[in-house]
This record gives structure tokens, C-alpha cells and sequence, in this order.
């Protein structure tokens, strides 16, 4: 079990199910990006690894997130 | 009942915000820059019954909380200027997303109504909304649900617009109790401040709580420092920060919403994820973003061609003649007939040449970004961009570089870090515009005829290395610091471009561009017509004020193989747009003059002709269309070579080969025109544009010298 194991996005594979724990950004960055959806608690996926930014389903959107702000995003694997 | 109401349209980018205005206004509509601000705001007008409505197109934001100039827009004129009525447009198929915009604005008290877009995508997705219980869950709101390009009626919105405006809209959030308790103290603070009236109490103190103090920038020293005391004190009691909690909690409101709201069966897998394994995918996506980019061009390429030979035609042949026997016929001097004919017409001709290649363009980026792959292109090439420590996001200026750097300059405002938007303003202009085009067509025509494709092709190519190169080494030079900046950016779901707003699109971005560089250009070509003129009964062009100065720069062009008088001449001129590159050959090699006799067709034929050239070069445009799906295979095979038009031969005079390309690649990388030097001084001053003219002398010169010198060694001169 993974559940609670606390690890950053850029190191989940694509396709499984996450949980945000928590954004560990500047005050700006992080308000904005929980304004896009990217509150505690929300499950997304992430869709597309291209290298670089990564895709994500959160909340019936697609949001890419530059690869540094996603070492930046701390989750929990919660499923597949 | 009050005549007039004014209303405003709020929602997220991509939530179909731009085609409801125009369904509203159709074409009484004009586009201004917020006073004092960047960001253009589109304000139109519509009448029904006795009533106008004036109607502004807020930015597409995803929250009103003033981080970015769009969202303090898009606030300001909720709570200052206090419209009649706010349109929330809202996507239904990403409802808990969209619901935190619509929040904020309920938050504001303005009269709201929310239109329901898209409910065609969120059905394919399996989603049901249950509207009553949604206009409950908001404080009784009106909500109103129609597809913008399906079965939108703007009649049945309009009485809805007029029915809902005024009505009162009292939702008021209840936030956890230790936020409830600040906004408590706050709130009559606010209530004694004379200049703070304007504000709903509450909402400001919410606001001041997010972090968003501008508001209270004119007020008494005295009320400031209450307010900096409480919200000082106000942070001690939270773990995280209280604008991230109160962000957070409006989340919490959504969730409890949309769990009742909306009921989920299981939807097909969408079209956009399934086009985005591909189009998005590490291995295809970068493959795929450079196909698509060739078949831009050769679009672009394939259209302008024919419609080109056929204006230079008309210009050259009966207009020039026309205008030449009507100058006869008015006994009019014969500097008269020089300054019309061989300044004013052929500036004019150098323009409207290119027009249809440039409509083409525009239309393509239309359908690039209309259809959503725009975005995608700035996904995949983030990877790239990051090594010049930019993201992915600055690659969308540069794209729309290739339509006309000067809106690309201004399109950097998107990004956030200043360092990051100067040093994408340096490369934008080794993206090849649309103007430098017609500058590739004649050269290409004149020396590659059959390649004139890959010639053309092989300039964009170049043109984004040295931009890659170029951002590489600034951003370990010049900006050393952190320019990268994070992206988050919505990758929206494809959709169709509608015919009607591309076309839209191009026609006003073509019609700005022609009333612009229009303008510059026939200034342009009479100051110019004067200077090969001058001094009064010159001979020889080479002897004019204009030929003595272009021959002292000669010089330097000549390790370039281009130090020809007419080659720098013509660059000089270019400065000022680089189309007048074209004009001015035009103009030095007096072009007109062999073909004036040639065409002594009588008028009746002429007008014939002119109409059966365009009916030709339509026929060609949609073979060399079709050809571009078909690579490889010949539909139509060319019965007889393009017909050369008379400044090809005049060019293969002065140029071989290998100085053509080298010039072309001058004309590539070289200062893009005034008005985009000029875009760069009003955004980043004059020590930013300095640089950008030093970096965009210097490059050409070293690599078109490394052309002509590297293709002379290899024996290709």
C-alpha cells in the first residue's frame, strides 16, 4: 500500500490515480493553481508525460504543469 | 425602465465567451485597450425593442482576484463600474472549475446570469446538470442553458438579458469561522471609510483577505494601519495562508454543489484525449507540430503565388497603362506622371501583392488556435523552450510571429516574468512575418524556380535555430538570473473553428495590416521615389541621393555577395517594413516600362484579362491546395512553367544563386520594421529595443557571410 507514502508528481506513473497533499510554492503560485482546481484533496491523473510539462485530467480539464512546478506538487498514489 | 443598460461578459478562457458576444453584437463591435492598461477589451452594441444594450467582452479569466492585469480588469469593472447585468458564461462539461469563477462574481452583488455553454460536450461525456437545483444551490440565481453554436437563440438570450437586469443576486458565502471572524472586524472599518462607499463591505473584506491591497490604496493613513493590524494579526491563527483557505473553502462550497448537481454515467473515452495520446505524445509530438507547420506554409506559399503574379499583372500591365494614358490625357508633367506611376502605383502594387498569401496566414493561425492546437504546440515544445529557460508558453508569441511580430510583441504580456517576456521579445524577430514573404516569393521565383518551396521553407526552419540559438546563449549571458517561469496553462478540447470567425479573424487582422503598412508604405514610396529623383534630371539611379548613400554601405554587405548599391538600397528602405524590400527593387530596376508597351490591348480586352488572371490564379491556388495532401503525387501537372514576371529577370541581373539565398537570409534575421522596434521601445523601453536592433544587425551579417563564404568554398557561387 502506497497510501501513505508522500511523494512529488514528477515521480508517479502516468496513469494512476493521485491525491494532492500539498503545493510547496511561492504564495502567488499556489493560489493560482488552487484557483485552477488544484485544491488538497482533489484526485486527478496525470495523462501525458512529453519530457518536459505534464498532462493532467483534474476536474474535467487538461491543465499542463511545467515539470518544475510539478516536482513541486506533493501526492499520495491512491489507485490505478 | 431605464433606455440603455450596459452589461458585461465574464467567464474562463475557452468557455465560449467570444462567440456569445458576436452571436449578441454581429459586427457593431470595436475593440479599445483599457484605459491605462494592455489588455484589449471588446465593447459592443445591440438593440431590442427601444432598448440598446451596450455589452463588454471582459478577459477570459479563471478567477477575479487581480494576479494578472486580465483579472484586475475584468474585477475592477464588476465592483467600480457596476454593471446592469453580468453574463457568466460558464462550461457546463467543466462545471466545478468554472463554478469558482461564477462564486467570486455572485460575491461581487452585481445582477448576474448564468448561460450555460457546451451542454453538447458534457452530455457526449455523460454528464447530466440538474439547472433548477444548481440555481437553488447559488442563491436563486437565473440560469440560462444554450449551446453557442447549435441551438443558440439570440432573441430568447436578449429577452433574458433584459428580464434579469437589476434583479437583486444576495448569495452570501459562509466561510469557517475564524475567517468569518476577521472579515467581522473588517467590515465596519470599512463602512466609516468615505472613500471605500463603493464597495459591497463585506466583499472588499474578503478581498483584502486574498491578498488584494490595491484597493485600498487611497484611503486615510489612519483607516490603512487599522486594516494592516487586523489582516497582520489575522494570519497568526491559520496554518496555511488565508488567501490559499479561503480559495480552498469556495472549493469546498463547489464540491458540495456538484455532488448534487451533476450525476455521472460512464462517458466515451473523449475525442480530445484520444487525439492527445497522439498529438501530445513525447515521441510523436514534436514529428507531428513540424507536418503541421510545413503544411502552413505551403499553403500560404501555394495561395500567394499565383494571386501574385496576377496583381503584379494588373499593376504593371492595365493599371500602370491606364493611369499612364489618363496622365497623358490631363496633359499632366511628366514628374507627375513619374511620382503616381512609378511611386504611388508601384508602392501600392508592392503591397496588395502579398495580401492573399497574408489572409491566408492569418486564416491558418485562426484555425491553429481556434481548434486548439495551439496549445498543444506550446506543450510539446516546452521541453525545448526550457533550455533558454523559457516555457512553452512564450512559444505562442513567437508562433503568431509568423503572422506579424508587432501583436506578438504584445502577445508576450502573457507571460508573468519579466525577464522571461523581454528575452521572448528578442526572438520574435527571427520568426519569418508574413511581410518578409514576398521577398522569399520574387527571389525564390527568380533562382529556385522548382524549389522555391524548400527555399522558403528552409528560411522559417532557420529562422527558429538562430531564435533557439540566440535564446540559449542570452539566457546565459545577458539574463543570467532566473527568467524560467512556471507554466500552468488549460490545454482546451479541440473544436471545429467555426467558417465565420476565422474568416472574421483574418479579414480584420489583414484589413489592420493593410491600413497600417499601407499607409507607411505609400509615404515610403514617394519619399523614396523622390530620392532616386534627386538631385533634379539624374540620369542613372546610381547617381541619386539614394543610389550615393546605399553605395556607401555597399561595402559592408560585400563579403555577404550582396554589395550591390540596389541590395543595401533596397535593405535600408526595408527598415521601415519589410516589404518595401520588393517595392523598392520595383522601383530602382523600373520595372513598368517594357510591359507598358505590351499591353495596348484597347480596355474592353484589359478588363477581360484582369478578370481571367484571377479566375486562373484561383484555378492554380486550389490545384497547389490539393497537391499539398497529396505528397508525392502530382494531381495536376504543371503545363508550362509560371511566367516570369519582369522583376525576376532584373534580379538574376545583379544576384547569382547562392547571393540570392544569402540576402534572403539577411532579409530573415534582419530588424523587422518600425512599428515592431517601435512595440518593443513602448513595452520595455528604449534600452531593451537598442539591444534587440544590435542583436538583429549583428546576426544576418555574421550568417549571411557565413552563407555566401561557406557556399563559395563548397563551390556553390
Amino acid at each position: 500500500m502506497h497510501s501513505n507514502h508522500t511523494l512529488p508528481l514528477t515521480h508517479v506513473p502516468v496513469g494512476k490515480l493521485v491525491r494532492l497533499v500539498e503545493i510547496k510554492g511561492g504564495r502567488e503560485i499556489t493560489h493560482r493553481l488552487v484557483e485552477m482546481g488544484f485544491n488538497p484533496g482533489v484526485e486527478f491523473k496525470i495523462i501525458q508525460d512529453a519530457g518536459g510539462p505534464l498532462l493532467l485530467a483534474i476536474r474535467d480539464s487538461r491543465i499542463a504543469l511545467g515539470r518544475s512546478m510539478a516536482f513541486r506538487v506533493l501526492v499520495q498514489i491512491v489507485g490505478n | 425602465m431605464k433606455k440603455s443598460l450596459r452589461i458585461a461578459l465574464a467567464g474562463n478562457p475557452n468557455a465560449g465567451k467570444s462567440t456569445i458576444f458576436n452571436a449578441l453584437t454581429g459586427d457593431d463591435q470595436h475593440v479599445g485597450n483599457w484605459p491605462g492598461k494592455t489588455v484589449e477589451v471588446k465593447t459592443g452594441y445591440f438593440q431590442i425593442d427601444d432598448l440598446k444594450v451596450e455589452i463588454t467582452d471582459l478577459p477570459g479569466t479563471y478567477s477575479l482576484s487581480s494576479f494578472s492585469p486580465e483579472e484586475e480588469i475584468a474585477r475592477n469593472f464588476l465592483i467600480q463600474e457596476k454593471p446592469d447585468l453580468v453574463i457568466n458564461v460558464v462550461d457546463a462539461s467543466n462545471l466545478e472549475r468554472n463554478l469558482y469563477l461564477t462564486l467570486q462574481v455572485l460575491e461581487t452583488h452585481v445582477p448576474t446570469l448564468i448561460l450555460l455553454n457546451m451542454n453538447d460536450v458534457a452530455e457526449r461525456r455523460g454528464l447530466t446538470l440538474n439547472t433548477k437545483l444548481l440555481s437553488e444551490k447559488l442563491g436563486g440565481v437565473e440560469i440560462i442553458q444554450m449551446t453557442a453554436n447549435k441551438n443558440f437563440s439570440g432573441d430568447e438570450l436578449k429577452r433574458k438579458i433584459i428580464a434579469t437586469a437589476g434583479t437583486q443576486n444576495d448569495l452570501h458565502l459562509e466561510y469557517p469561522k475564524p475567517i468569518t471572524e476577521i472579515i467581522d472586524q473588517l467590515v465596519p472599518v470599512i463602512r466609516q471609510e468615505a472613500g471605500l462607499k463603493i464597495y459591497d463591505p463585506t466583499h472588499l473584506a474578503v478581498q483584502l483577505l486574498e491578498g488584494d491591497r490595491h484597493l485600498i490604496d487611497d484611503i486615510s493613513l489612519e483607516a490603512k494601519n487599522t486594516f494592516s493590524k487586523i489582516l497582520g494579526k489575522s494570519q497568526e491563527n491559520f496554518e496555511e495562508d488565508i488567501s490559499i483557505a479561503i480559495a480552498d473553502h469556495r472549493y469546498k462550497i463547489i464540491q458540495g454543489i456538484t455532488e448534487k448537481v451533476i450525476s455521472r454515467k460512464k462517458g466515451d473515452v473523449s475525442f480530445s484525449d484520444r487525439v492527445d495520446n497522439f498529438v501530445t505524445n513525447k515521441f510523436f509530438g514534436i514529428p507531428i507540430f513540424f507536418v503541421t507547420m510545413y503544411i502552413v506554409f505551403q499553403l500560404v506559399q501555394n495561395v500567394s503565388a499565383p494571386y501574385l503574379d496576377w496583381i503584379d499583372g494588373v499593376f504593371t500591365g492595365p493599371l500602370t497603362h491606364w493611369a499612364t494614358t489618363f496622365l497623358i490625357w490631363v496633359n499632366a508633367p511628366d514628374w507627375v506622371s513619374s511620382l503616381i506611376v512609378d511611386g504611388v502605383l508601384a508602392g501600392v502594387g508592392g503591397i496588395l501583392v502579398f495580401l492573399p498569401g497574408l489572409f491566408m496566414m492569418y486564416l491558418l493561425l485562426a484555425i491553429l488556435e481556434q481548434s486548439g492546437y495551439m496549445a498543444r504546440a506550446a506543450f510539446v515544445m516546452d521541453r525545448f523552450m526550457n533550455k533558454a529557460r523559457l516555457h512553452g508558453k512564450s512559444f505562442i508569441p513567437m508562433i503568431l510571429g509568423f503572422g506579424c511580430n508587432v501583436p506578438a510583441i504584445y502577445a508576450t504580456r502573457t507571460i508573468k516574468k519579466p525577464e522571461a517576456r523581454i528575452l521572448t521579445s528578442l526572438l520574435i524577430p527571427f520568426m519569418s512575418c508574413s511581410a518578409r514573404l514576398p521577398v522569399y516569393l520574387i527571389f525564390g521565383m527568380a533562382f529556385f524556380p522548382d524549389k522555391s518551396n524548400i527555399v522558403i521553407f528552409s528560411l522559417y526552419l532557420l529562422g527558429i535555430l538562430v531564435a533557439a540559438s540566440i535564446g540559449i546563449i542570452l539566457s546565459r549571458t545577458l539574463f543570467r538570473g532566473e527568467t524560467l517561469s512556471i507554466m500552468v496553462m488549460e490545454l482546451p478540447p479541440y473544436r471545429l473553428p467555426t467558417l465565420s470567425s476565422i474568416l472574421k479573424y483574418a479579414k480584420n487582422q489583414s484589413s489592420k495590416f493593410v491600413k497600417n503598412a499601407g499607409t507607411i508604405i505609400v509615404v515610403f514610396s514617394t519619399i523614396l521615389w523622390l530620392l532616386l529623383n534627386l538631385p533634379w534630371g539624374v540620369q542613372n539611379a546610381r547617381d541619386s541621393y539614394f543610389g550615393q548613400v546605399s553605395n556607401s554601405i555597399a561595402p559592408i554587405l560585400a563579403p555577404a555577395g550582396f554589395g550591390t548599391w540596389e541590395a543595401s538600397g533596397s535593405l535600408v528602405t526595408g527598415l521601415v517594413a519589410k516589404e518595401i524590400v520588393v517595392s523598392t527593387f520595383a522601383q530602382i530596376y523600373h520595372i513598368p516600362q517594357e510591359e507598358i508597351a505590351e499591353s495596348d490591348l484597347g480596355l474592353g480586352l484589359e478588363f477581360k484579362e484582369i478578370a481571367v488572371g484571377f479566375g486562373e490564379a484561383t484555378i492554380l491556388a486550389g490545384k497547389e491546395t490539393l497537391e499539398v495532401f497529396t505528397p508525392g503525387i502530382t494531381l495536376f501537372p504543371d503545363e508550362e512553367l509560371r511566367e516570369d514576371i519582369g522583376l525576376s529577370k532584373a534580379l538574376r541581373s545583379s544576384f547569382t544563386p547562392l547571393s540570392a539565398y544569402a540576402f534572403l537570409v539577411f532579409v530573415l534575421l534582419y530588424v523587422p520594421c518600425a512599428a515592431t522596434m517601435g512595440a518593443q521601445k513602448q513595452e520595455f523601453g528604449w534600452k531593451w529595443m537598442t539591444v534587440s536592433i544590435a542583436i538583429t544587425l549583428i546576426v544576418p551579417w555574421i550568417l549571411s557571410v557565413l552563407v555566401f563564404q561557406g557556399g563559395t568554398l563548397l563551390g556553390l557561387g
